[in-house]
C-alpha cells in the first residue's frame, strides 16, 4: 500500500502507486476535505490514481521523482487546484481533454 | 488452366519483375516521389489482379505491403528500409504463390499470408494511421495551440480512449503513454463527464488521454501495440511537416558543417577519437533525417579514415552528404516503361519453338534442293536454268526466315540482369562488403536459350567477385581503394557473338597461390606448373575441385567452382576467359555466340569420312610441308609464328589408333581448344555451311566428341565435332 496518511490533512503517494491505493486514495480525499497529497516519493501512478486525482483535485505537493509525472502530470493536476472547484460540473461542460493552459480551450 | 488464370499468372510475374526494379530503384533514391509512384502502382496493379482472380491471400499479403508504403506517403517520410525488404519478402511469397498456381493449374486454397501480415504488422503503424484523414480535427488544434512550444517538433498526435473495463486486464494507459517514445506533451480528461469523488468508481476508466509525440506515427503505432485500436493517431507531418523538415535539414547540415569543421581544426590524423565521434555524429545525423544510405558511407568512410590515419575520405563523404551530393541518386533518369505494350501480343515459346524446329525443317530441304539443282546441271536437263533461279529465290527467302525467326526468339540480356541487383543487395548486406553494381549494355540481345542459360553461371560470377573479389572494408582502406566496391556487368555484341563481363575493382587474383592451390590439390602435375604462364595459371581455376577461399560461406565456396561456370557456358557453345591484375580486380569474360539456332560449320574429311568443325572453334587453316611437322616424344607439333603447337591427325583420332604414316601433307586446321591452340590434320577442307544442329539422342548421345549432328542436302547425316573434347 503506497498511501498513507502522514499527519492532519496530508496524505502521502510513496513508491508505485497502484490500482489498489485508487480506493484508499478516494476514501482518505472524501474524509479530509481540502486534504493536500504529498508526493514527491511518487514513482508510478496507475491510471485509477490519477482520476481519483483528477476528480478529487487535492493540492499536490512536491514534485514527483518521475520524470513523467513531473513533467506532464504534475502540471495538470496543479492546474486543477489553481481554479479552484466550484463542483464537479466547472469541467463537466469543458471539452473533453483539460491541458495545461485551459484558457486556450474551446467551449 | 483456365485463360483468365493463365493471363493472370504472366502479367503478375511481369508486375513482379517491375515491382522488384521499381523498389530497387526507390532504395536508392528514397526521396523520388516518381519513384515511390512506380513502386504503389505496381503493388497497386498486382493486388488487383489478385482481386480479379479471387485470390484472397496473395490481395491480403499485397494488401500489406501497399499499406505500408501509404503509410510513409501520408507521413511524407521516405519509406523505410524494413519496410523496402518487406515488401521483397512479399514478392517472393508472390512469386511462391504464382509457381505454385502454375504447377497446380488453380489458385490454392490452403495459403496463408499470415508470415506477410505479420511481418508487416510488425514495422507498420495501426491502420487506423494509414487513413489520411484532416489533421485539423478540434482536439488536435486544441492540443497544439496548448502546447505551442512543442508544437512545431510534433510528428504525432495520438488521442487514447481506453477502454473501461481496461484496468481489469492489467493495461495501465497512463503508464502505457509514459513509455511512448519522443512524448512531448500530454494532456488528459474524461471520456464521459465525471462524476462526483464519491460517486466515482476509480476501476472503471473514464479517462482519455490526448499527447503530442516527436516521433513518427509508426513508432507510435509500435509502442501502443494491441491498444492502438483505442486510439486516434494523426500525423501531423502534412500541416508542419513541411516546416519540421525543412528545420529538420538546416539543423542536420549545421551538425554535419560542424563535424567538417572540427576535423579540419584537429589536423592530426592520428586523433582517431575525433575521426570516430565526427564520423558517428555524422553518421547518426544522416540516419536521423532518414538518409541512411548516406549515413552507411559517411560510417564507412570513417573506419577506412581510422584505419589509414586518413581524414580526406571522411571529410569527402560528410562533405558530400552535407551538399546532398550523395542523394543525387534521383538525377538517374526514370526506367524506360514499356510503352509499346499495345504493339506487342504474346505468344507463347512453345510455339515459337515450334516455327524453330519448321524453319530447320526448310532449311535442310532448300540444301536439298540445291543439291538436287546441282544434278540436274550435271545433267544437262533442260530446266536446269529455272530451277537455279527457283532455287536461288527460295534460298534467299529462307535465309530471310531464318533470321526473322532467330529475331523472335531474341531477348535482351536486362531479362537476365534484373534480378541482379537486388541479388547484389543482398549478397552485399550478408558479407559486409558495400558494393555498387553497374550494369551496362542490358539492350544487348541474344537467343532466348542463351539469356535464360546465362543466369547461372552469371550468378556464380557475380558471387566469386563479391565473396572472394572484393576484399572487406580495412583491407580496401589499406589500399586506398574507395570504400564501396564497384562490380560491372557489361554485355555488348562482338560480330556474331554477345559478350558478358563481370569486373569488380577487387583484389584481384594472386597466380601464385593459384598455383600453389593447384600443386596442393594435386590439380596439375607439379613440372607442369613450373612452365605455365600467368594467364595460364589463371586458367586452373577453371579446374573442377579448385576453390581459392580459405573458408566455406553461405555464398560460395559450396564445391561448385569455376568450371561449373565454364561448363554451362561451354555447353551454350561459348567459352569463359579471366583477366586479374593482382590488387586492380578481376574480369571475367564469357563470350557467348548471338543465336543456338543456326551453327556455323566446315566441313572437313578424314578417314574417308565428312564431318563438321564449329567454325567458332577455327582459327585459320593452313598447310604446312611434312617436314615441318616433328615429333615430340610420342606425339607431334608443328611451329607456328615461334609458338609449338600440339599436331594430331582427325583421322587417327576418330579411329583411335596412330598411324605411322606421314606422307600426307594434308591441310591443317588450328582451332581454339579450351585455353589452348591445337593444329588438327585433316584429309581435306570442305565448304562452310550452316546448320541447325541437333543434339544427339539415343545411341550416340553417350559418344565423347560429338557436338551434334545435321542433314546435309543430298539426304546424308553430317556429325559435327567437337574438337575440345576430341582431343583432350
Amino acid at each position: 500500500m503506497s498511501v498513507h496518511l502522514k499527519s492532519q490533512g496530508v496524505i502521502e503517494l510513496s513508491g508505485r502507486c497502484g490500482a489498489d491505493d485508487a480506493e484508499v486514495l478516494q476514501h482518505h480525499l472524501l474524509a479530509m476535505s481540502g486534504a493536500t497529497v504529498e508526493w514527491s516519493d511518487c514513482e508510478h501512478l496507475h491510471s485509477a490514481v490519477l482520476q481519483v486525482l483528477l476528480v478529487g483535485a487535492p493540492l499536490m505537493r512536491g514534485a514527483p521523482k518521475n520524470a513523467f509525472l513531473a513533467t506532464h502530470i504534475a502540471p495538470i493536476l496543479a492546474r486543477l487546484v489553481k481554479q479552484p472547484l466550484r463542483a464537479g460540473e466547472a469541467r463537466v461542460t469543458r471539452a473533453p481533454h483539460v491541458t495545461r493552459t485551459e484558457e486556450d480551450q474551446v467551449p | 488452366m483456365d485463360e483468365l488464370l493463365a493471363q493472370f499468372l504472366i502479367e503478375s510475374r511481369e508486375l513482379v519483375d517491375q515491382a522488384v526494379d521499381d523498389l530497387l530503384a526507390l532504395e536508392k533514391a528514397p526521396h523520388d516521389e516518381k519513384r515511390f509512384d512506380d513502386v504503389f502502382r505496381a503493388f497497386h496493379t498486382l493486388k488487383g489482379g489478385a482481386g480479379i482472380v479471387e485470390f484472397a491471400a496473395m490481395q491480403t499479403a499485397l494488401h500489406c505491403a501497399e499499406s505500408a508504403l501509404a503509410a510513409a506517403r501520408t507521413e511524407s517520410r521516405p519509406v523505410s528500409a524494413p519496410d523496402i525488404g518487406n515488401c521483397f519478402r512479399c514478392l517472393d511469397q508472390v512469386i511462391e504463390w504464382l509457381d505454385l498456381i502454375e504447377s497446380v493449374g488453380a489458385i490454392p486454397a490452403d495459403v496463408d499470408p499470415a508470415d506477410i501480415v505479420g511481418l508487416f504488422a510488425r514495422a507498420a503503424p495501426p491502420v487506423a494511421a494509414l487513413e489520411p484523414r484532416a489533421v485539423d480535427d478540434p482536439w488536435v488544434a486544441t492540443l497544439l495551440s496548448a502546447n505551442a512550444g512543442v508544437a512545431p517538433r510534433a510528428r504525432t498526435a495520438i488521442r487514447y480512449a481506453p477502454a473501461s473495463d481496461c484496468f481489469f486486464r492489467a493495461e495501465d494507459p497512463l503508464a502505457r503513454i509514459a513509455a511512448l517514445p519522443g512524448l512531448l506533451a500530454v494532456a488528459v480528461g474524461p471520456r464521459t463527464p465525471w462524476a462526483t469523488l464519491d460517486a466515482l468508481d476509480p476501476f472503471s476508466c473514464n479517462l482519455t488521454i490526448a499527447a503530442l509525440l516527436a516521433s513518427s506515427p509508426s513508432e507510435v503505432g509500435a509502442a501502443l501495440g494491441a491498444e492502438s485500436r483505442y486510439c486516434d493517431v494523426r500525423s501531423l507531418s502534412g500541416r508542419s511537416g513541411a516546416r519540421a523538415d525543412e528545420s529538420l535539414t538546416r539543423k542536420a547540415d549545421e551538425l554535419l558543417e560542424a563535424q567538417l569543421s572540427l576535423l579540419e581544426s584537429a589536423k592530426d590524423a592520428h586523433q582517431h577519437g575525433c575521426i570516430a565521434s565526427a564520423g558517428l555524429v555524422a553518421a547518426n545525423v544522416l540516419r536521423h533525417v532518414g538518409r541512411s544510405s548516406e549515413a552507411d558511407v559517411v560510417a564507412t568512410a570513417a573506419a577506412v579514415a581510422i584505419a589509414e590515419s586518413r581524414l580526406e575520405p571522411l571529410l569527402e563523404a560528410i562533405g558530400a552528404a552535407a551538399r546532398g551530393a550523395l542523394s543525387a541518386g534521383a538525377a538517374e533518369p526514370p526506367t524506360a516503361r514499356r510503352q509499346d505494350a499495345g504493339q506487342t501480343i504474346r505468344v507463347s515459346s512453345e510455339r515459337i519453338d515450334a516455327l524453330v524446329r519448321l524453319t530447320g525443317e526448310l532449311i535442310v530441304s532448300n540444301n536439298a534442293i540445291g543439291h538436287a539443282v546441282r544434278l540436274a546441271e550435271q545433267e544437262g536437263s533442260s530446266l536446269a536454268v529455272t530451277l537455279k533461279n527457283q532455287h536461288a529465290a527460295l534460298n534467299r527467302l529462307v535465309a530471310e526466315l531464318q533470321r526473322a525467326v532467330v529475331g523472335m526468339r531474341v531477348l535482351p540480356l536486362s531479362t537476365a540482369f534484373r534480378r541482379f541487383p537486388r541479388l547484389v543487395r543482398e549478397m552485399s548486406s550478408e558479407l559486409k562488403k558495400p558494393v555498387n553494381l553497374v550494369l551496362d549494355g542490358q539492350d544487348t540481345e541474344a537467343d532466348k536459350a542463351i539469356v535464360e542459360t546465362l543466369v547461372e553461371p552469371l550468378v556464380h560470377l557475380l558471387r566469386n567477385a563479391l565473396d572472394h573479389g572484393i576484399e572487406d572494408a580495412v583491407t580496401r582502406a589499406a589500399a586506398a581503394k574507395p570504400p564501396v566496391a564497384t562490380i560491372l556487368l557489361r554485355a555488348f555484341r562482338e560480330g556474331e557473338h554477345v559478350i558478358v563481363e563481370v569486373t569488380d575493382d577487387g583484389a584481384g587474383i594472386d597466380v601464385a597461390k593459384v598455383k600453389q592451390v593447384a600443386k596442393n590439390r594435386n590439380l596439375v602435375p607439379a613440372d607442369d606448373l613450373a612452365g605455365l604462364t600467368d594467364n595460364q595459371a589463371l586458367d586452373l581455376i577453371f579446374l573442377p575441385g579448385f576453390s581459392t577461399a580459405t573458408t566455406v560461406t553461405e555464398l560460395s565456396g559450396r564445391g561448385v567452382g569455376m568450371d561449373a561456370v565454364r561448363t554451362a557456358v561451354g555447353r551454350l557453345g561459348g567459352q569463359v576467359d579471366i583477366r586479374s591484375a593482382v590488387g586492380k580486380g578481376t574480369t571475367v569474360r564469357v563470350t557467348l555466340p548471338f543465336s543456338v539456332l543456326v551453327t556455323q560449320v566446315m566441313t572437313v574429311e578424314a578417314g574417308g569420312q565428312l564431318f563438321g568443325i564449329p567454325l567458332d572453334a577455327i582459327v585459320e587453316t593452313m598447310r604446312v610441308e611434312r617436314d615441318a611437322i616433328f615429333p615430340v616424344g610420342a606425339a607431334h607439333a608443328i611451329v607456328l609464328r615461334d609458338r609449338t603447337i600440339p599436331l594430331v591427325r582427325l583421322a587417327d583420332v576418330l579411329t583411335r589408333r596412330a598411324t605411322d604414316q606421314r606422307d600426307d601433307s594434308g591441310p591443317i586446321v588450328i582451332a581454339q581448344l579450351g585455353g589452348d591452340l591445337g593444329a588438327v590434320q585433316v584429309d581435306r577442307i570442305g565448304e562452310r555451311m550452316d546448320v541447325i544442329l541437333k543434339p544427339l539422342d539415343g545411341l550416340l548421345s553417350g559418344v565423347p566428341g560429338l557436338a551434334g549432328s545435321t542433314l546435309l542436302g543430298d539426304g546424308s547425316v553430317l556429325l559435327v565435332l567437337d574438337l575440345g573434347e576430341l582431343v583432350r
